[in-house]
């Protein structure tokens, strides 16, 4: 046994769709990627895989590379897929007598219309629901009753209970079980009895309860909510607990942590209960990234843009914080977690182009080829065009060179086929029909971006646009010029963007108490109401090995106009606990912050505010890795150059003869004026007219406007 | 070669309208098929179960193929009501 | 046009619409503009005829046209930038005076370009009951504020004058000066909106794409109907009101590329509030025709050049002033939505490339019922019960209707959570849930419907009250298609709880069906009804029709019907002629022979001459 080596290094990996990437960081040397291929439905093998890859760039072994390692930091798409593949638990759910259907009807059209486009939503005979988690036979309407004040009507009959979870169990075979009545919010008495049932009965069957996993208002998503917890719970909890073993093998004994869906780490063992909170974790470890990226760099206003094979997604930091989605989804299903905001469109480099058959007008998306047959130039057998197509017909990528020479394009066939099926029937040389296709992409990418935006307040010349994503830095330069973003930057971690961002989150508990008081209302009222949330909070880091100084607490309320259905979570931003002159400026703070979301003229004063839930998010600070700083070296990019060709550039209209360069020969500091084109291996970047790039001490490329 | 009119009825080659099943005629095209088909007339009342037994004097009119006793189509009706008559013209 | 600029352009349009739906719901914030999504976002050409509608409840695309049309026609001349009118009168244009319309001009470098228009049911609009649908109204000057036309804002500025009139004479006038605000910003959203755009690519060439928008409609529906055979197809609604029975007839004839919609033969005007006029109707009828004919067609004035309608005056579905008509988007205009799903589908049905978008009828009733009176917080609430809102969808060619599914003309309705409503009404639910059997028999079955109770719960001075104007609780109004059976109708019932623990017994206050209710149950479906004490109120809702023959269904989806509570095994056997065995699989013997039998009866009816 060799002496122990001090551990000095971080692993993060992050399991996505199709890549599984890893990022190591050791003080004093720069950042180690690995990459693999994503290995459904036994992801730890592809995670394995992934920080061997890594390690084999470091030049050493599992063993070496574990033995000095601090911290592992995961997020995985195991839930995600899980809900995909329909593979989770037998599940069922106990719920009040006389609401049993409550999960099968999704408040009506709510289930049926909800995650479809507004093409979907104008046919509604081609619609449907998706098919429920749990079909009605296994769901059990029990005698109990609260009211909305937490009132116990009807006492649970637990002989009832009895025998509705052995029939489940024992008849149904059951193996998850979800529980949800109404209002158990505000008093979880019953749901809680009936956990002590099934633990004397069935013992060995999976349990969640609606006042755990998601004790705020509205049964119906808090039911659906509580389900999805129960059917992927046991699959998630045997991940993380066989992960947990393959580390340990392999010489890992430091800690687990575990992205969940808004933004924060959780410890593996606390993670395993709360399945659902790993729904999408991915795209917010990417807002995350984003945000730490920009706080280093002195921005923290982001528009963070990942541009995939399929979607293209955005997220935006305003002020080093970001907005939780409204009414979340996941599939199709309707939930609760709270969840990083982040916006989608069917436009990624897959994406197929197609005319309208009746109208010759042409679009982009949302089908998509896949990464198989893909796109026509990989010669795969694809037969129609993509967005990929399009971008080596305009000049962007090099046939002969594509991903650092390991594959090569065929540039004819792809002529062939876009002449014939868009170029032809829209009267266009192919040149001509290939530039107005990209450009509707980009305007279709900008609209999305002024979404989530300019129609909630935001205006994008006030953001810095990160680029991330195979295709994203091949059309940011129009995009971004067109909403007018102050800079663009394209990451050095791009690549790997989710795992970075693993790396730069907290440990983050989220708790809440729903109550609604009226404003105004005294502080002291509030501040109890904080006092058992906070003790909880310290206890839980304490036992996670945080002392008080390396916690942090933030609270936020929902405040709305009386009689209003809209609520906006305010932060507070002051001191805490809240003082009249706090609890004022919180005040003023929900004022704006409405204004801003809803329009002006939007707030309504005269009916009145109340304050509806009391958040707390209780960090544990972790470590923000350091990158390594690069000296800054000349501009002259010249090294660098590897020759000319023709590209699209966009103030022009046409393709025009502009210098290509490989992005390992640029150095920091070197600066190139577009138009002009860099080769990574990974993806292409594209600097239009008017825009200039320098490579930054982290090797970010950032394009200013001239 | 018949040709669909209906989610239950064809035009045939005699140019007759038929029952999509079995082929049964039930009269030239564009003339009034309900004549030729079995009726069933019975209270909507009692024709459903329970949620039914609100209905009030209303009747459920069935028509049904005389050869293979196929369902072709249904209206609800007060009694004296003349039958719905739809025509395609091929 | 080059199709690259007006695909970008196009899409666009469509933001600016989303945008100013959004707008819309994200400042008004009541239940019947949030979940029911009564509500309307669109843009008009500068003429007032359609550009785009958007997916808000879609009776209300083409009526808001002619709003533009009538408010051009009274302020020509003295249409400024900045300026916003209000019209909702009935007679004019709107559909019901809570359906207040606010119509905004959208000017670019002084010259007229665009109309955006919106509507929301307002929180009350001062009719003889709160909430705006008043069952005992005589006639329109008991239905609340009224206008064919005022300018509100005029270049920019509010007129305070006519705001102060408008919210005098409104219950609630702060709730109602927040659905006016939203539509107002709504309204303005679209205009900056729309502004940018013609700023970025020109007047002309905005102008032209618009045009373009509006003729591809044109063309690729009277493609469509080309396609389609040409026929004649007749429907008939029967709804009942009180002691009267209405019809409505509709004949749709479909020659070439035109589809003609006649109502002749329909009722007189009803004394009763159930009326609608001439745009209602015109509008009633668009709400099936744009989702089953037009689901990949823009929604514009192109799609409504091929059609003509026939609606004579005097009739329920064309009604004169001073008709009462408070109550028309709950009576005859869902009479006419009807009957057209009915005719369209039928014309559908007789094309093979077609058939699969036939539908038999999602929700005919589409009741309302209000509750009004104090909340647990003793302030003056008034609300719909968004229950109505859950809908029920009609059987098609290929699957069943989607139980609770929703209904047609409200394509993103839903309905509250039973806890929203608990907390902001005295009322708790006793239970509220799908119900077996209401769901059309027929090889594709109709979608069940819903059914609840309620009762007063910690209200301040002993209940509230409620307005029912249920049509559809003596006759189905979800019309099946293809043989299939209509769906169950509605069914209102007032328990007398407290009657009943006057004479001693002992009332069960966790009733979990009406078997189990103590009190006598009566049947109500029209006028106003206290909810006192312990009271219930038990609502069930219409299913949705069915499709094709029961006898063709296959027998697996009846043991999976009556295993999930959807359909009773008696009626599984009796109508389906499906037999379970004792664990509830398929009998297959018993089933054909059962299947035999009901054939057997069918053969020996009698002609149907």
């Amino acid at each position: 046994m060799g002496k122990s080596k001090s551990k000095i290094y971080v692993v993060a990996t992050d399991v996505g769709g199709t890549c599984t990437d890893t990022i190591v960081f050791a003080p004093g040397e720069p950042l180690y990627l690995g990459k693999a291929l994503s290995t459904p439905p036994n992801f730890a093998e592809g995670v394995m895989n992934s920080i061997r890859s890594a390690a084999d760039t470091m030049g050493l072994s599992f063993a070496e590379l574990f033995a000095a390692t601090s911290l592992f930091v995961h997020g995985s798409t195991v839930v995600d897929n899980t809900l995909l593949t329909r593979d989770g638990a037998l599940t069922g759910l106990l719920t009040t007598e006389g609401f049993e259907d409550t999960l099968l009807i999704t408040r009506g059209a709510y289930g049926r219309w909800g995650g479809l486009t507004e093409d979907g939503i104008k046919h509604p005979v081609a619609t449907e629901r998706a098919e429920p988690l749990v079909s009605g036979d296994r769901i059990c309407g029990l005698p109990e009753r609260v009211d909305y004040k937490g009132a116990v009507l009807r006492a649970l009959d637990v002989d009832a209970t009895e025998k509705a979870v052995r029939y489940l169990v024992e008849e149904k075979g059951v193996e998850a079980l979800a529980v949800c009545f109404l209002w158990s919010f505000y008093n979880a008495e019953h749901e809680h009895a009936v956990r002590e049932v099934i633990q004397r009965v069935a013992p060995s069957t999976y349990v969640s309860l609606s006042s755990d996993i998601a004790p705020v208002p509205g049964e119906y998503e808090r039911t659906s909510t509580t389900v999805i917890n129960a059917y992927a719970g046991n699959i998630a909890s045997l991940y993380l607990n066989n992960l947990q073993e393959l580390l340990t093998n392999e010489g890992y004994d430091g800690p687990l942590l575990v992205m969940q869906g808004y933004g924060g780490l959780l410890p593996a063992n606390e993670a395993a209960g709360r399945a659902v909170g790993m729904i999408e974790c991915g795209p917010a470890a990417g807002v995350i990234g984003s945000r730490y990226l920009g706080h280093l760099m002195g921005d923290d206003d982001v528009i963070a843009a990942d541009m995939g094979g399929t979607t293209f997604k955005v997220g935006v930091i305003q002020g080093g914080e970001f907005d939780y989605a409204r009414e979340p989804m996941v599939d199709r299903f309707h939930y609760v977690a709270p969840k990083i905001e982040v916006v989608s469109i069917g436009a990624g480099g897959g994406s197929i182009v197609s005319l309208d058959p009746r109208t010759n007008v042409p679009s982009v998306g949302p089908r998509s080829a896949g990464a198989r047959p893909g796109p026509i130039c990989y010669g795969q057998g694809g037969e129609e065009p993509t967005l990929t197509d399009v971008m080596i017909l305009v000049g962007y990528m090099d046939p002969d060179n594509f991903l650092g020479g390991a594959m090569t394009l065929d540039l004819e066939r792809t002529r062939t086929i876009f002449k014939q099926k868009i170029a032809d029937p829209l009267g266009l040389g192919v040149e001509q029909a290939a530039i107005g296709i990209f450009r509707i992409a980009a305007a279709q990418i900008s609209d999305l971006i002024h979404e989530i935006t300019v129609e909630r307040g935001l205006d994008p010349r006030d953001f810095v646009l990160h680029a991330f994503g195979g295709s994203c830095p091949i059309v940011c330069g129009i995009f971004g010029a067109e909403l007018n973003v102050k800079r663009i930057v394209i990451p050095y971690t791009a690549a790997v963007n989710c795992a970075f961002g693993l790396v730069s989150a907290d440990i983050v508990h989220e708790y809440s108490v729903t109550k609604t008081l009226p404003v105004p209302s005294p502080a002291t009222k509030i501040n109890a109401i904080y006092e058992s949330m906070i003790a909880e909070a310290q206890a839980q880091l304490a036992k996670e090995g945080f002392a008080d100084s390396g916690t942090a607490f933030e609270w936020s309320i929902d405040l709305r106009y009386g009689r209003q259905v809209h609520e906006v979570t305010t932060p507070v931003h002051g001191k805490t606990p809240l003082d009249e002159s706090t609890l004022a400026a919180l005040v003023d703070d929900f004022e704006a912050l409405y204004e801003r979301k809803f329009g002006k003229g939007s707030a309504y004063r005269a009916a009145g505010m109340e304050m509806t839930m009391f958040r707390l998010t209780a960090r544990g600070l972790m470590k923000r890795p350091e990158i390594e700083k690069m000296a800054l070296g000349g501009k002259d990019a010249s090294a660098a150059k590897t020759g000319r060709r023709p590209i699209f550039v966009d103030a022009a209209g046409a393709l025009v003869e502009s210098d290509i360069y490989n992005f390992e020969r640029l150095t920091p500091g070197n600066e190139i004026t577009g138009p002009a084109v860099i080769h990574t291996p990974i993806t292409t970047i594209v600097l239009q007219d008017k825009q200039t790039g320098h490579l930054d001490e982290y090797r970010n490329m950032v394009i200013q406007f001239n | 070669m018949s040709t669909r009119i209906s989610a239950s009825l064809v035009v045939d080659d005699n140019g007759e309208i038929a029952c999509m099943e079995c082929g049964h005629a039930l009269g030239p095209a564009g003339a009034p098929w309900k004549k030729a088909a079995r009726l069933s007339e019975t209270p909507l009342q009692g024709s459903g179960g329970e949620p039914y037994s609100n209905a009030a004097n209303v009747l459920l009119r069935q028509f049904f193929c005389p050869g293979c006793a196929a369902l072709l189509d249904s209206e609800s009706a007060l009694a004296g009501d003349p039958f719905l008559n739809d025509v395609v013209r091929l | 046009m080059d199709p690259i600029t007006f695909s970008i352009i196009r899409h666009r349009l469509y933001r600016v619409i989303d945008e100013a739906v959004i707008t819309l719901k994200h400042v008004s914030g009541s239940a019947i503009t949030n979940e029911g999504h009564d509500l309307m976002v669109s843009l008009y050409r500068a003429d007032g005829s359609l550009l785009m509608g958007g997916v808000g409840f879609l009776h209300h695309l083409t009526s808001a046209a002619e709003a533009c049309k009538a408010i051009i026609r009274r302020f020509e001349g003295r249409i400024n930038a900045g300026d916003v009118f209000l019209t909702n009168c009935p007679y004019t244009a709107a559909l019901h005076t809570s359906d207040v319309y606010l119509v905004s001009p959208i000017h670019y470098d002084g010259e007229l370009v665009a109309w955006s228009a919106c509507f929301v049911h307002v929180y009350d609009i001062g009719a003889m009951v709160p909430g705006g649908f008043s069952p005992d109204s005589r006639d329109i000057f008991t239905e609340g504020f009224s206008s064919p036309g005022l300018k509100l804002v005029d270049r920019g500025e509010m007129n305070t004058d006519i705001m102060d009139t408008i919210l005098n004479m409104v219950r609630a006038p702060e709730m109602v000066a927040l659905d006016l605000s939203s539509m107002i910003a709504a309204n303005n959203v679209a205009r900056e909106r729309m502004v940018a755009l013609v700023d970025k690519y020109g007047s002309k060439p905005v102008d032209q794409a618009c045009q373009m928008l509006v003729d591809q409609s044109e063309q690729s529906f009277r493609e469509r109907l080309l396609e389609l055979p040409d026929g004649r197809w007749e429907s008939r609604q029967y709804f009942d009101i009180e002691e009267e029975t209405y019809r409505v007839l509709l004949a749709m004839t479909k020659k070439g590329d035109t589809l003609n919609f006649d109502f002749t033969g329909s009722s007189p005007q009803s004394k009763y509030g159930i009326n609608c006029a001439y745009w209602a109707a015109w509008g009633g009828f668009f709400a099936p025709l744009f989702p089953l004919l037009c689901y990949d067609i823009t929604w514009n004035d192109g799609v409504l050049r091929p059609i003509s309608m026939i609606a004579p005056e005097g009739t329920i579905v064309n009604c004169t002033r001073p008709a009462p008509i408070s109550l028309a988007t709950v009576g005859a205009i869902q009479s006419v939505n009807n009957a057209a799903c009915i005719c369209i589908s039928k014309m559908l049905s007789a094309s093979e490339k077609y058939a699969k978008e036939a539908t038999a009828v999602w929700h005919g009733s589409h009741f309302a019922i209000f509750m009004f009176g104090q909340n647990q917080k003793g302030q003056e609430a008034i609300g719909i019960m968004t229950e109505t809102f859950g809908g029920a969808g009609g059987g098609r060619s290929f699957a069943d209707g989607v139980d609770v599914g929703g209904e047609i003309p409200n394509p993103i309705g839903r309905m509250a959570n039973v806890e929203t409503t608990e907390s902001h009404f005295p009322v708790r639910y006793l239970f509220r849930r799908a119900t077996s059997d209401s769901g059309g028999p027929g090889k594709y079955r109709g979608g069940t419907a819903l059914e609840y109770a309620i009762q007063q719960h910690d209200s301040p001075d002993g209940g509230i009250n409620y307005v029912v104007s249920g049509k559809g609780t003596k006759f189905s109004m979800s019309d099946g298609l293809g043989g299939g059976y209509p769906g169950a109708p509605c069914n209102f019932r007032w328990v007398h709880n407290n009657e009943a623990a006057e004479a001693g017994k002992n009332v069960n206050p966790f009733a979990m069906s009406p078997e189990q209710m103590t009190g006598e149950q009566e049947s109500i479906s029209w006028g106003v009804f206290p909810l006192m004490d312990q009271d219930v109120l038990y609502v069930r809702s219409d299913g949705g029709g069915g499709y094709g023959d029961p006898l063709m269904r296959e027998p697996e989806k009846i043991a999976r019907d009556v295993r999930e509570g959807n359909v009773s095994e008696g009626v599984g056997r009796d109508v389906y002629g499906v037999v379970l065995d004792a664990d509830g699989d398929v009998d297959a013997a018993a089933s054909a022979a059962a299947r035999d039998a009901i054939r057997a009866v069918r053969l020996g009816q009698k002609a149907a001459e």
